[in-house]
């Protein structure tokens, strides 16, 4: 291999970047954007959803006066994730679910503080129940619903003094002060330059066999393998400048804290970019127009976004679908830098992350220099 | 000394014989136009040549060495029938890759560009995207990208189609003047009247050579006017 000529195809490969706009913005402003978009859209809060109680506790009295349970459930519900409105009766409550006005509706007893104060201090067997009549079809408003009315349960009984027999302390070990965004901004620098570094080679690649450059390299001394290592300096420059520019712009804009050593992340991020490039030239040997390379987006895209831990963890995942993310190389960059900055890990605790990458990165540039010395 | 030696060349796609034993001898400093319909293995015959395809059997030498081989290419040019250049690049950039690709330093490079550029007539367009140039432009400098490296062996696959008459006229000139410099030149067209600079023609058909010598030659041999009418000739000959 002659470094000058790989070196020449990198820096033409750069130049092609550089002249070109429109790829240099996509380069720029999809990293930014995805981002943003997906940062803001999946930060994880839920908010403003629409519950009606309807509260017919007849409360009870005791020493100190009329006492009424319920109203200091309602008053511990988290007013930022419901929008609660009142009603008087059950079934009219029910019927604006029925016509998607609501989410849930929350019904207290005549009897809920009476039975309540009772059964805790051993004077009846009764129980008594908060009905709460929901709309289970949206999963994760369903579940915050019911997280948000356990929350308030139990700071009422906190507030009244109830002791629970259990306590549960928690203690954080990693991320202690870890925002959505800190977690999510070492992911998503790692799947942008997945997603981006094998588009632009696959589109890049695809170019280069249509137009016949491919058919007059083929003809200079230009070496197959020095083609896909030109390709792969270049790549794996562009795919840390991105993480770079990613994390400024968390750092600067979302606040986004870093615990460990940032070179180790970007070193990741560069080792990715360079299974990428691989990945996106041995794709274009399946591709024969831009057309094809087009159609073969979803597969790149899909199994990245799903698989790779990005957004959902991956014990979200059936059991047997999850040994398939160990075959999207995303996963291991996404584990290593979320691993390197929210945990402050260094390479002796990610190295089989690294070593991952550097297998994959071994096979794909063989087999992507492989398919190029393919001859017709 | 031959430049170009080929012996029974064959290339099988499949079952489909592309080439089917073809013969070549081209001397050095010659000029030589393969002629020959759409599908007749003119195309195939340089990708052999010039190490893009494989051959399924025969023999093949260029300046002496024995195909396939990489070490070759230093002393070959080749221009595709597509521009194959890099349209988002300027004419400089596009000329000093390719010099680069051949190990040429970089004062060697500007050097020959501006030679190149002077025999293109394209010295003003040289900071200009290639994409921005008409389809002539594109042919012309493709040519020169051929040329960066002073190649023994020039191999032109159809340079001059979809270029206009002055352009073609204007290319022939060109490769009058490489041979004047001892650059041997393997062309293929299909428009047989243009055959008539070259210094020998080989008619091909199904993948072999059906007739070959000087035009005046050809045309004396199957007593007709034209090449084209020639070719006929030749080709109801070999039915």
């Amino acid at each position: 291999m002659n470094f000058k000529r790989a070196l020449a195809v990198s820096r033409r490969v750069f130049m092609d970047l550089k002249n070109d706009k429109r790829t240099l913005a996509l380069i720029i402003i999809a990293p930014l954007f995805a981002m943003a978009i997906f940062g803001l859209a999946f930060s994880g809060q839920i908010s403003d959803v629409k519950v009606i109680v309807v509260n017919d506790d007849m409360g009870m009295n005791t020493t100190i006066g009329q006492v009424y349970l319920s109203e200091v459930v309602i008053s511990n519900l988290d007013p930022d994730t419901l929008s609660i409105t009142t009603m008087d009766d059950l079934p009219s409550a029910i019927s604006e679910i029925e016509s998607g006005n609501a989410y849930a509706v929350f019904y207290f007893p005549a009897n809920f503080t009476n039975i309540t104060i009772l059964a805790y201090n051993q004077m009846t067997e009764a129980s008594t129940s908060v009905g709460i009549h929901i709309d289970m079809s949206n999963v994760n408003v369903a579940d915050t619903i019911m997280q948000t009315f356990n929350d308030a349960v139990q700071k009422t009984m906190q507030e009244r003094g109830l002791e629970m027999p259990v306590s549960i302390q928690k203690e954080a070990v990693y991320g202690a002060n870890a925002s959505f965004m800190d977690f999510f901004v070492p992911g998503i620098m790692a799947f942008v330059v997945y997603i981006l570094t094998t588009l632009l080679t696959l589109i890049n690649f695809v170019g280069e066999r249509t137009s016949g450059t491919l058919a007059r390299l083929t003809a200079t001394p230009l070496r197959e393998s020095e083609i896909v290592a030109g390709y792969a300096m270049t790549f794996s420059v562009v795919g840390t400048l991105q993480a770079l520019l990613l994390l400024t712009v968390g750092m600067l804009v979302f606040g986004v804290n870093v615990e460990g050593n940032v070179a180790l992340a970007f070193m990741v991020v560069a080792l990715l970019a360079i299974v990428c490039q691989a990945l996106g030239i041995l794709l274009s040997s399946i591709t024969h127009r831009e057309a094809q390379a087009i159609q073969l987006i979803p597969f790149i895209i899909m199994p990245g976004f799903l698989l790779s831990g990005v957004f959902w963890p991956l014990e979200a995942l059936p059991t047997w679908l999850r040994p398939f993310s160990y075959l999207v190389p995303p996963s291991y960059a996404i584990d290593a830098c979320r691993s390197v900055m929210l945990r402050g890990w260094g390479l002796d605790m990610i190295w089989i992350d690294v070593v991952a990458l550097i297998v994959f990165a071994a096979v794909f540039l063989f087999l992507a220099t492989l398919s190029l010395k393919r001859r017709g | 000394m031959h430049a170009i030696k080929v012996e029974k060349l064959e290339k099988k796609f499949g079952d489909f014989r592309a080439l089917d034993g073809l013969d070549l001898d081209i001397r050095k400093g010659e000029v030589y136009g393969l002629l020959g319909p759409n599908g007749a293995g003119k195309t195939t015959a340089i990708k052999v040549l010039t190490g893009l395809l494989k051959m399924t059997a025969g023999n093949a030498e260029v300046l002496g060495t024995r195909l396939p081989n990489k070490d070759i290419t230093q002393r070959v040019g080749y221009m595709p029938q597509e521009t194959a250049l890099y349209l988002g690049l300027t004419v400089h950039q596009n000329l000093e890759f390719f010099g680069k690709l051949f190990g040429m330093d970089k004062s060697k490079i500007l050097e020959r560009e501006a030679e190149l550029l002077k025999f293109i007539d394209l010295e003003r367009w040289k900071d200009e995207m290639v994409t921005n140039l008409s389809g002539g432009m594109k042919h012309r400098v493709s040519l020169a990208c051929a040329l960066i490296h002073e190649p023994e062996v020039l191999f032109l696959d159809e340079p001059t189609v979809g270029v206009d008459p002055e352009l073609r006229e204007s290319f022939w000139k060109f490769f009058g003047n490489l041979k004047e410099k001892g650059i041997t030149i393997l062309i293929t067209t299909h428009y047989m009247d243009e055959a008539s600079h070259c210094d020998r023609i080989g008619f091909m058909r199904t993948g072999k050579l059906i007739a070959e010598g000087q035009p005046q030659a050809i045309l004396r041999e199957a007593g007709t006017k034209s090449l084209e009418d020639a070719f006929l000739f030749f080709a109801r000959r070999g039915k």
